[in-house]
């Protein structure tokens, strides 16, 4: 059963997958003339972009493209970016792990404070704190998150200047070694500012489950018996309350990837958001599509990998 | 009342009008909620902040005056000024206009489009719904920035095209929602007993599944809105979206980041809790609806 399970969500997985390349095959060739122009600019000479087009074999009807686009894909090669001076695969790495280390390290603040915030307020669901809790979430989710990054440089970084304003620490750049204390030091407000509102989000999800788990009548018996309230939380109530947890978590990638953009943008942060932003901005299509492509083919993996977990976990996910 | 209609031999006086008004205070009842209030009352104010505001307060958003640069907050200026010497107050009422009307205008795309999408899916064959929902997953494994800031990076940057690349871009998670509504209803009873009538696949979808899923479209439209309103906010701080001069609240807040450095508060406060009060009285008023839908 479990097998059988799993065969099928790899299906659907690869299935979208397909689908998303296709789609982002279809974005590159929405780019204005074309991916030549895109790779040489606006003021390309009409011989060079059919050179180009020869060599990358675009003067071939579009069903070939598309199959070589495959073939590309396969072989890692993303394409050329021009205003960067680098094939874009080789140009993605050191972007790509600045910004799984920051989400990491934001998604695992989000999830500690939702636990804690979500506890509390199932434990006091229909007392003035869990309502208060409650209005808190709602505002706290409605905070744009670069607002959030704006006031959060404003105040800590300029007013008391306990953080650095933006950029990255250990100077990578240079070539030096990497401080990883300076490292951390400059990751604290961008984790801050991307776990905010993901915080408020999972521990209103966190919060209704404790709530609902704190009704159930296993609970009260509990109680009676005299069970210390704390003991009841922790070994009662978290743990049938945090199951569903895992699944959630693999809902809110894209969220994270959105909260991400934005943060880097605002902390000239150098991730994968940061990238976009700036190839958006200097319409370096390559780069552009490229980290489309991966931010889609994260998304469904991590959507793949909490669907997987959460079937190992819960004997229940199976028999669905 | 309305449904005995039929039943009534003669018209009584005054019906039409009693029909007419309590099915009104019915469907207002049906919503009504502080929560509902509050949201409605704080969006209302800030359409009028951005319409009726410029008429009290008839000052030019672009005027430079280059003596008065960057002044905090004061009578002659309530809202401060720029690093140009612009009024602020009058930057956020023309911002205002933009970003609102973005929002309601996209959201009004959006909304058409996930209809019409999931309508279309529950409707269809099976193996045409499973086609069109598996495509459906492969647009959401996209989240919409990320789309939106690959074709403002195409588009040329205006109120009208991002309007539409907004709306355009921000149906998918509302088609899954109105497939799924429409596949819950479509086994009822009555709509069976419908296509037993006769009843075309069009005139149910319409008549019978969007009827019924009425209140569950009005508060998703909320929170349409409100994503949109985010999402533009986004664009125009990224500057992918609204283009200076023109003014939007999140290119406001933008110009206030760029100037951080020398703390201008007012830059960056006014933009930011404009973005933030829209987006939180859009979702408070979808809350309050989803509290009344739900029974609490």
């Amino acid at each position: 059963m479990l097998r059988r399970m799993i065969f099928n969500r790899l299906r659907t997985s690869a299935l979208s997958l397909i689908l998303l390349v296709t789609i982002v095959f279809f974005l590159i060739h929405a780019t204005p003339g074309g991916p030549a122009y895109s790779i040489l600019g606006m003021h390309a000479t009409p011989e060079a972009v059919a050179a180009l087009n020869k060599e990358m074999g675009l003067d071939h009807p579009l069903w070939q493209q598309y199959a070589i686009w495959w073939e590309h894909l396969f072989e890692g090669n993303l394409g050329y970016s021009f205003t960067q001076h680098a094939p874009v695969a080789s140009l993605m790495g050191s972007y790509l792990a600045n910004s799984i280390i920051l989400y990491v390290l934001a998604t695992v603040i989000a999830i500690f404070f939702s636990v804690l915030i979500g506890m509390f307020q199932g434990y006091w669901a229909e007392r003035t704190p869990g309502v208060l809790i409650g209005a808190g979430q709602i505002i706290v989710y409605s905070i744009p998150t670069f607002f959030i990054g704006v006031m959060l440089i404003l105040f800590f970084a300029i007013y008391v200047s306990w953080f650095p304003p933006g950029g990255i620490g250990g100077d990578q750049s240079a070539g030096g070694a990497l401080n990883i204390g300076s490292y951390f030091h400059h990751m604290v407000l961008p984790a801050i500012t991307i776990a905010l509102p993901l915080t408020a989000g999972l521990s209103r999800y966190f919060g209704h489950q404790a709530r609902s788990e704190y009704r159930l009548d296993y609970v009260r018996t509990a109680r009676a018996r005299g069970v210390p309230p704390l003991r009841i939380a922790v070994n009662h109530v978290l743990r049938n309350a945090i199951r569903p947890l895992v699944t959630v978590i693999g809902m809110m990638i894209p969220g994270i990837f959105v909260g991400g953009i934005l943060t880097e943008s605002v902390f000239n942060y150098p991730g994968l958001g940061w990238l976009l932003w700036r190839s958006a901005l200097e319409q370096d299509y390559p780069t552009l599509s490229a980290i489309v492509l991966l931010i889609g083919v994260l998304t469904i993996l991590g959507n793949l990998a909490a669907d997987l977990t959460n079937s190992i976990l819960d004997v229940r996910v199976r028999y669905e | 009342m309305n449904v005995n209609n039929s039943l009534v031999a003669r018209p009584i006086p005054g019906m039409f009008t009693r029909i007419w008004t309590d099915s009104l205070r019915h469907w207002v009842g049906q919503y009504s909620h502080p929560m509902t209030w509050t949201g409605l009352g704080l969006f209302v104010f800030l359409l009028l902040f951005s319409w009726v505001g410029p008429l009290l307060y008839p000052v030019s958003p672009l005027a430079i005056h280059a003596n008065h640069l960057l002044l905090a907050p004061s009578w002659q200026y309530p809202f401060g000024t720029d690093n140009l010497g612009r009024n602020m107050l009058a930057r956020m009422m023309d911002g205002g206009k933009a970003t609102l009307e973005v929002g309601l205008l996209g959201a009004v795309i959006a909304m058409f489009l996930g209809i019409l999408y999931g309508m279309v899916a529950a409707m269809s064959p099976r193996w045409l719904d499973k086609v069109l929902m598996r495509l459906l997953d492969a647009l959401l494994a996209l989240p919409g920035i990320v789309l939106m800031i690959f074709f403002a990076a195409i588009i040329p940057l205006n109120t009208l095209s991002l309007i539409l690349v907004l709306g355009c871009l921000s149906w998918p998670g509302l088609a899954r929602i109105v497939r799924n509504e429409a596949l819950a209803y479509k086994e009822r009873d009555y709509v069976l007993a419908a296509r037993q009538f006769g009843a075309s696949t069009l005139y149910i979808a319409r008549v019978h599944l969007l009827r019924s899923m009425l209140p569950i479209l009005i508060v998703n439209a909320t929170f349409m809105v409100a994503d949109l309103i985010l999402a533009l906010s986004g664009l125009s701080f990224l500057g992918l979206g609204i283009q200076p001069p023109h003014a939007s609240w999140g290119g406001l807040l933008n110009d206030g980041l760029q100037l951080v450095i020398i703390g201008p508060w007012w830059l960056i406060v006014f933009p930011g809790v404009a973005i933030f009060l829209a987006i939180v009285a859009m979702n408070v008023l979808g809350q309050g609806l989803l509290a009344r839908l739900e029974g609490r």
